[in-house]
């Protein structure tokens, strides 16, 4: 099944979806795909409550937060 | 009437207009997620030049446009304002609608404004390369055209399903003499840690990003460089409403209306910002964001699943459930952090001078044919979102009776985008009862691949 991702720019599928963010969905996975599929079914089959967690939990990180966060584990690595 | 509206190279603007001169209520400082203190500009510099994180951080109002940038920018601007007479006439309303055509830069959207500015400080700062990540390729084009044009070098980090699917994008950054690679890449260690995991890893916007900035870090004289959400980024694209307020004087119109898309927030706040400025000043004007329902920013937060033990911001608007953990956060949850959207633009939705709405992806690519096939021209498919409005706009007047005035930005063409054109009309995006065992056959193939 295709999707237009507006983060890609481009047509893609419901597998990479699923799998793109280190084997767990796309944070947008839901908004995305509510209105065509019963994707809540497909995550809950899919996917263990902890790894839902950690996909889902919180709020997602602004486009700064995450420059920060890389910055930090890049000085980490050092 | 003439179509095309158009002003001379020389009464183009030369300066930008900072709404944070303006901004009723000033942005606060953004927080380190991590301490919650504020981000210093010092913490930027190393991965933007000094000038730039003052123009970040600057509430000058206007901002000079450096002559060779200016230079750069007359190589299609002032672009052209289209008075859209077939649209109208298709829609039978007595709205006047018009558009700027930001699709006849080299790289084909409004990118460039900003690509051209952020080339041109690293330039003058020293800086002998750039980094930066792309998704769709938009970008990335736009800054590999931008790097050339200051002799700069330019790495470009594009996510490689992208990569492998849109080669047209890759070879226009190319031609300019960037360097393209497919992210996850060898190059980085962010890049290696995931080609360990699979070495045809389909990647991601947020690998890509690591990827960029990493490289900017460890390399000599290097910087990173983003098309959206930074306030610097934001005030470059000024130039379009700029313009577009002396081309709409010129026919003797104000527009009831502003729209465009927001994605990141960039195009929207081209066009918008000049405006908005006169709405704070007491002029009427109604600005809207349009933007994806599948990737809201400003009309629903985002899912998050168990929220209970975050529930203790203050949800502005009504939860409600979807399953029975999964809630979309109240949307001004942790003040501004929106997730993809610009923090300006975030605050004018705040204090209610901008509006959102948002639209599916069927209903938009359905004005976008609508306008490639009253106007001609094809839009980018984030372009479609602001037709989308623009059209419900023009429906709405109709039914009222009223001659009302739609201003529009036009961000890009859809030239390169055709093959989700392609799949919009053989229905490949249509919603679709998917039956039960494929539901358990994909569940199946998750678990195996995990």
């Amino acid at each position: 099944m295709d999707i237009y991702c507006s983060q890609l720019g481009m047509m893609t599928q419901l597998t990479y979806c699923l799998s793109m963010n280190e084997g767990l969905p796309c944070r947008n996975v839901i908004g995305c795909w509510e209105a065509r599929i019963d994707i809540m079914a497909l995550l809950k089959g899919a996917f263990t409550e902890e790894e839902l967690r950690k996909c889902f939990s919180g709020l997602p990180k602004s486009r700064l937060d995450r420059i920060m966060e890389i910055l930090r584990a890049i000085d980490k690595e050092k | 009437m003439n179509r095309k509206i158009l002003i001379n190279e020389q009464d183009i603007p030369r300066e930008w207009y900072n709404i944070q001169a303006d901004l009723p209520n000033p942005l606060p400082p953004p927080l380190n997620p991590e301490t919650g203190e504020p981000i210093t500009p010092d913490m930027l510099a190393p991965i933007l030049p000094m000038n730039l994180i003052e123009q970040e951080v600057s509430t000058e109002r206007w901002i000079k446009i450096p002559d060779e940038v200016l230079d750069r920018l007359l190589m299609w601007r002032p672009s052209p304002l289209y008075r859209a007479y077939s649209l109208e006439k298709f829609l039978q309303t007595p709205a006047r609608i018009y558009y700027k055509n930001e699709g006849v830069s080299p790289a084909g959207s409004h990118k460039p404004n900003t690509a051209l500015a952020q080339a041109y400080y690293n330039k003058v700062a020293g800086v002998k390369r750039l980094t930066t990540e792309t998704g769709a390729g938009q970008w990335g084009s736009a800054l590999a055209f931008a790097c050339n044009q200051f002799d700069l070098e330019l790495k470009i980090y594009m996510v490689r399903v992208s990569y492998n699917q849109k080669p047209y994008r890759r070879i226009m950054m190319e031609t300019w003499g960037g360097k393209c690679v497919p992210s996850p890449s060898p190059d980085t260690n962010a890049g290696r840690k995931f080609l360990e995991q699979s070495a045809d890893h389909p990647g991601s916007l947020g690998i890509a990003i690591s990827e960029a900035i990493e490289d900017a870090v460890t390399s000599q004289n290097t910087k990173y460089s983003l098309g959206s959400v930074l306030n610097h980024v934001l005030m470059h694209q000024t130039i379009i409403g700029l313009e577009a307020e002396k081309q709409l004087k010129m026919v003797g119109d104000y527009p009831d209306v502003v729209i465009g898309c927001a994605g990141g927030g960039s195009n929207f706040a081209g066009i918008s910002f000049p405006f908005i400025r006169d709405k704070i000043h007491g002029k009427n004007v109604r600005v809207v964001a349009s933007e994806p329902t599948s990737c809201p920013t400003l009309t629903k937060g985002p899912y998050v699943y168990d929220f209970g033990d975050t529930a203790q911001m203050t949800p502005l608007l009504p939860m409600y459930s979807i399953g029975h953990e999964f809630v979309p956060a109240p949307i001004h949850a942790g003040g501004l952090r929106y997730h993809g959207m610009a923090p300006l633009v975030s605050r004018l939705c705040m204090d209610g001078l901008i509006e959102a709405r948002s639209y599916n992806q069927l209903e938009t690519f359905g004005a976008g044919i609508t306008f490639a096939r009253t106007e001609g021209f094809i839009p980018a498919p984030e372009t479609n979102h602001a037709i989308a409005c623009v059209i419900e706009e023009a429906k709405k007047a109709k039914e009222e009776g009223r001659e009302k005035v739609i201003l529009m930005s036009w961000s890009g063409h859809g030239i390169i985008d055709l093959p989700s054109y392609d799949a919009y009309m053989s229905g490949k995006l249509e919603d679709y009862a998917m039956p039960d065992e494929e539901i358990q056959k994909l569940i199946r193939d998750l678990k195996r691949c995990k």
